[in-house]
């Protein structure tokens, strides 16, 4: 059976710079990046080295199709996956029908919801969530301890009946498939950093083999516990960007004074794909082909990149391999740019050996911070509304670069045929997706 | 202190909320899982809901003994009384 060629025909997103795709994608274009001093009560339990982060922007659920009861019930990296989703439906043209006002469950307008995917990926899933439920747990010690409760730190109300639905990373995933009534594969991929191109990635394998004929998929994180404690866990491996003089300045992927990467409270983003025959035959938009895919290893270190990029560059070529284009032919480059010292001088490296100077890259988290988990699904998000727009955003801070590349040193129009997004993670996996504009 | 129309028309808003009943079904003799449908989950739901609604806690004996919706209007009536919620 011949390959099927895959399309992306919606996107939904949130992050530090907007609250929906298209205040994502202004943001970007105007390079307004999100920098914040981290919330006062976070120092009540440790002095961190970094002190800045990047927020969320105000989301009104209620607005969003999560209302109160929902809001009590999900942890937040859930109800972003949901805005995500549901706001990537919308602009794909796929309407959604009501069926179960309690459970707030729809039917979207497919032929064939068994044959409908959803591939997610994710950091933490709900811990944000179950920090608060353990704070709760160990702030209330049975009354025969003699412990007394004035002399302990604020902590929620309850610990939640749905601590562990809230917690469970696949709830990203599963609940995408019960709102809307996705009965195919329903998949949750936990590649840290790069999960969410892997799950794009697995998304593309999946319609493309035939297994599927339409997946939602992308990335989701939340990472604003109410005590800074997943904050602290990433400022004590030392990965974090320190608010230097000017803490608007701090956050430089690919700059000589760059001193790691901004965490952000969060972010989602889906993508919705298609078989492209099937898209055209529903008179849907495509916005960019989804044309390859690969994913390597390294095999040393849970925390540190193998300094060769051995493994990254196997992965682009197997990448380019499979969506049969040449390296020559890569016209911009998502990077995964995140402002550590090491990582952005191993990835600048790969990117000279493999392609030189010719293709743009960007650096999407000089302006979002590092969403993590939904990092990949935002970038592949970034990649096919550039595709899509033939514009691209600049890297935020970007003054003195450390290698001479192409960096997107300006926001503005630009030829893209065929795009590149790539992600790296703690454990050491790499992934790489393809894609290729329709227009 | 809320009145009691206003306690009764809190508590009919937060059990429409939780289990999408129509308020005029919500007479005082409605069974919650018998005539409005709530399972297990949704009876946990709305425990968490009410304490959401008037703070404070209701422990889990408190939340069995609620079968009817006039059982919630006036448990909570109560617990407002004394002060335990507001």
């Amino acid at each position: 059976m011949t390959r099927r060629r895959v399309v992306v025909t919606g996107i939904g997103m949130l992050s530090p710079v907007g609250a929906t795709a298209a205040e994502c994608w202004a943001a970007l274009l105007a390079g307004r990046g999100a920098v914040a001093p981290v919330p006062d009560a976070w120092r009540r339990y440790a002095a961190t080295t970094s002190t800045i982060w990047a927020p969320l922007p105000a989301i009104d659920w209620a607005d969003r199709g999560i209302g109160r009861i929902e809001q009590m019930q999900l942890d937040t990296s859930g109800m972003l996956t949901i805005a995500a989703a549901a706001e990537a439906l919308r602009d794909a043209g796929i309407a959604a029908r009501l069926v179960d006002p309690k459970k707030n469950t729809h039917v979207l307008d497919v032929p064939a919801p068994d044959r409908c995917g959803v591939f997610m990926g994710t950091g933490v899933g709900g811990i944000t969530s179950f920090v608060g439920n353990l704070a709760n747990h160990v702030m209330s010690p049975l009354p025969l301890d003699g412990v007394d409760p004035a002399v302990l730190p604020p902590m929620p109300p309850r610990f939640s009946p749905y601590a562990v639905p809230a917690m469970m990373p696949n709830a990203v995933s599963a609940l995408v498939g019960i709102r809307w009534s996705l009965t195919g594969p329903n998949l949750t991929f936990a590649q840290a950093c790069a999960a969410g191109t892997v799950a794009v990635g697995h998304a593309y394998r999946a319609i493309a083999s035939g297994a599927v004929d339409v997946a939602l998929c992308g990335g989701a994180e939340y990472l604003g516990d109410p005590y800074g404690g997943i904050f602290r866990g990433f400022d004590a491996a030392r990965t974090l960007a320190g608010a230097g003089a000017d803490p608007a300045r701090a956050n430089r992927p690919f700059d000589r004074d760059r001193t790691g990467f901004l965490l952000a409270e969060g972010g989602a983003a889906v993508l919705v794909c298609e078989e492209w025959e099937a898209a055209r035959r529903r008179g849907a938009r495509p916005l960019a082909e989804v044309a390859g895919f690969a994913e390597t290893f390294d095999g040393h270190s849970i925390m540190m990149m193998e300094p060769s990029g051995r493994r990254i560059a196997d992965m682009l070529t197997a990448a380019l391999d499979d969506a049969g284009c040449a390296a020559t032919s890569v016209d911009y480059i998502n990077a995964h740019g995140t402002g550590t010292l090491v990582n952005d001088e191993i990835e600048s490296a790969v990117i000279d050996r493999l392609f030189g100077g010719r293709p743009l890259v960007a650096a999407t988290k000089s302006l979002t911070g590092h969403c993590i988990g939904a990092s990949g699904g935002i970038e592949a998000a970034v990649t096919a509304l550039s595709l899509a727009r033939q514009e691209t955003h600049a890297c935020g801070n970007l003054e003195h670069p450390i290698r001479d590349l192409r960096f997107a040193r300006e926001a503005g129009p630009c030829r893209i045929d065929t795009a590149i997004t790539q992600s790296f993670a703690f454990g050491g996996h790499n992934a790489a997706v393809v894609m290729r504009s329709v227009g | 202190m809320p009145s009691t129309a206003d306690i009764r028309e809190r508590v009919e808003n937060t059990i429409v909320d939780v289990l999408k009943v129509d308020a005029a079904e919500l007479a005082e003799d409605r069974r919650i899982r018998e005539d409005l449908g709530a399972d297990s989950l949704d009876a946990v739901t709305l425990v968490m809901a009410l304490e959401d609604e008037f703070g404070g806690s209701i422990n889990e004996a408190d939340a069995q003994s609620l079968a009817t919706v006039g059982d919630v209007i006036a448990f909570i009536s109560r617990r407002v009384e004394e002060k335990a919620l507001a």
